[in-house]
């Protein structure tokens, strides 16, 4: 098993596919950190202060104009009404909600990349991780050892869990040491505000709890890996069923671009919060931004994730075992 | 390929894979099981507002200070903060803390809030819109519009300002106050003359309450709108459009003192 897991490691590591990832990832890290940039510097052109009581201060005013607006839809007024309950709550208590640092940027950069960005570089990996072997003819090589094939496929798969791992990783490397150019590599200990919960009332505040920002961090990416994983896992098992890798990404794609699109606008068709895809969001809990649909809690979108992960999983080697290779 | 690259990047993988598993563990059972913190609210935040260079104005009241109805966005308060940094050589500081539709007892609560009273704190000058809410509630005032109950709404506006005019004195004795008066929007309406009766008392109350406080000025707006109100009243036949915010700034520039 080592030998194989070795040999996995070895393809994955020549095909180069970290290092591409790796800079994809570097490259928007600096968008995202120049943009922030600019957004700072525009807030404070226009408030003719960097002070971030004043800014908020200035946030909440504009959510009450929105929230006060009649042609405003419902659910938006709701979603409004959260995030104002939760600016004022930062502001009476005296916490800077995104305190100035890499730390902050890289908490802001995860919260928004769980969801399509990440996925996404994780595809990249898993989703030709067995279908190239078919392109490439190379399976029938691999096959034709003295090894049962779900210890090959096992092989891979566990590959690929630590290729993902490494990748969640790189993306905080990167997005630290390049967002830290800027902003300062301080504010670890910065403290954040978890435990907010989202109710038919608005927010509740009632568990709300202070942490460190590098608490908070490593449960962020606790999640994002989680989520990673099942994304890894689901197009692991199309490149399983699908021999072209371009097919197996084009379906994969679909289904998360449908999840962003989905989440926006699902809240009244319940059902769809089994989809795996409206489930990505797992850091909302923590930050306690409103789920898509009302109702939705950590436990109810990981055990749906894990639902989505073992049947992936079942049909990746039921497949595999059985099916003839020619 | 070199073989401990290979089981450098493994251990370096399996490193990463199980702090992972250790967060999102430690996520699931903070969700659950954290207990949670009691934290103060902090309602004496350092009250040593930042004093700085330069000119701070502070903006507070309903949709007339958000600029409602002016194309440009900027409203009276933009005008006016536009004909401030002409003539003055220092840098001037805007802080819009209207809300649409606000009313003098919402007023009165987001007065009281510790981040506006810093803010007060630190202005060189407030300015005031409050009333049209209270007294025409969107055009339904129009409809039921009972002497007995205007009395009534009145007198409840009166005791608010008085609230808050003594808040905004409280955390701030120096700035500048200027608290702008009603214009009718109805003028011309059937009824329009009642409302305008109202409206002059209202304002009458308004200037006499501003009178009571030292360096509060009643800004009088009713006579720039009532010859020809519609050229100066926005679609709704409500807010001012640009033209009469214009005319509101163009008012309280007059007033200021250099």
């Amino acid at each position: 098993m080592n030998k194989l897991i070795q040999n996995e490691m070895m393809k994955l590591i020549a095909k180069k596919r970290l290092v591409v990832i790796a800079i994809i990832i570097g490259i928007l890290v600096a968008l995202f950190t120049y943009a922030q940039f600019k957004e700072n510097e525009r807030q404070k052109e226009k408030l003719g202060t960097d002070d971030w009581r004043t800014i908020i201060q200035q946030t909440i005013i504009d959510q009450q104009n929105r929230i006060s607006s009649p042609r405003i839809s419902d659910e938006w007024k709701q979603q409004l009404q959260i995030a104002l309950q939760q600016n004022q709550y930062y502001l009476d208590h005296d916490i800077n909600p995104s305190e100035p640092g890499a730390p902050t940027f890289m908490r802001i950069f995860l919260e928004n990349s769980i969801e399509l960005f990440i996925p996404l570089m994780v595809m990249v990996i898993a989703s030709d991780i067995v279908s190239s072997e078919h392109s490439q003819g190379s399976i029938k090589l691999l096959l034709t050892r003295p090894v049962k094939r779900w210890k090959v496929l096992l092989s891979k798969y566990l590959t690929l869990i630590l290729a993902i791992s490494l990748i969640v990783a790189i993306a905080g490397l990167l997005s630290y040491s390049i967002s830290g150019l800027v902003f300062g590599y301080k504010g670890w200990g910065a403290p954040v505000l978890t435990g907010f919960s989202v109710t038919d009332a608005g927010l509740n505040t009632a568990s709300v709890k202070l942490i460190d920002q590098w608490q908070f961090l490593l449960m962020d990416f606790g999640l994002v890996w989680l989520v990673a994983i099942v994304v890894g896992t689901l197009s692991f098992m199309l490149s399983v069923l699908i021999r072209s890798t371009a097919a197996g990404m084009g379906v994969m794609l679909a289904a998360l671009i449908s999840g962003a699109i989905l989440s926006n606008m699902v809240s009244s068709w319940e059902s769809a919060k089994y989809f795996f895809m409206v489930n990505l969001k797992l850091t909302n809990y923590m930050n306690g931004n409103p789920p898509p649909i009302e109702g939705m809690t950590l436990s109810f979108s990981m055990m749906v994730l894990l639902v989505w992960w073992c049947a992936g999983l079942f049909v990746s080697f039921y497949v595999f075992t059985k099916k003839d290779v020619y | 390929m070199n073989k401990n690259v290979i089981k450098s990047v493994t251990m370096i993988s399996i490193f990463f894979c199980l702090l992972w598993l250790v967060g999102l563990g430690w996520a699931v059972s903070e969700y659950y099981a954290g207990k949670p913190d009691k934290i103060q609210e902090k309602t004496n935040v350092e009250m040593k507002a930042e004093k700085k260079d330069g000119m701070h104005i502070v903006a507070i009241g309903d949709s007339l200070t958000r600029g409602t109805g002016d194309e440009t966005g900027k409203g009276y308060v933009g005008f006016l903060l536009d004909e401030i940094k002409e003539k003055s050589k220092q840098d001037v500081r805007l802080t819009n803390l209207g809300i649409s539709g606000q009313e003098s007892g919402q007023l009165k609560q987001q007065i009281q809030q510790t981040e506006v009273k810093r803010q007060l704190k630190s202005a060189d000058m407030i300015l005031v819109t409050m009333g049209g809410n209270d007294l025409f509630r969107g055009g339904q005032g129009l409809l039921e519009f009972e002497a007995a109950d205007i009395a009534n709404i009145e007198k409840k506006f009166m005791e608010n300002m008085n609230f808050i005019f003594q808040q905004i004195r409280a955390s701030n004795s120096e700035a500048n106050v200027f608290f702008i008066g009603l214009y009718n929007p109805f003028s011309e309406l059937e009824r329009g003359k009642e409302m305008s009766a109202v409206v002059r008392h209202w304002n009458y109350q308004s200037a006499e309450l501003s009178a009571a406080f030292p360096k509060i000025v009643f800004v009088p707006t009713f006579d720039l709108f009532e010859l020809k109100v519609n050229d100066y009243l926005y679609t709704d036949k409500f807010h001012p459009n640009t033209k009469g915010y214009r005319l509101i700034a163009e008012r309280v520039a007059s007033l200021l003192t250099w």
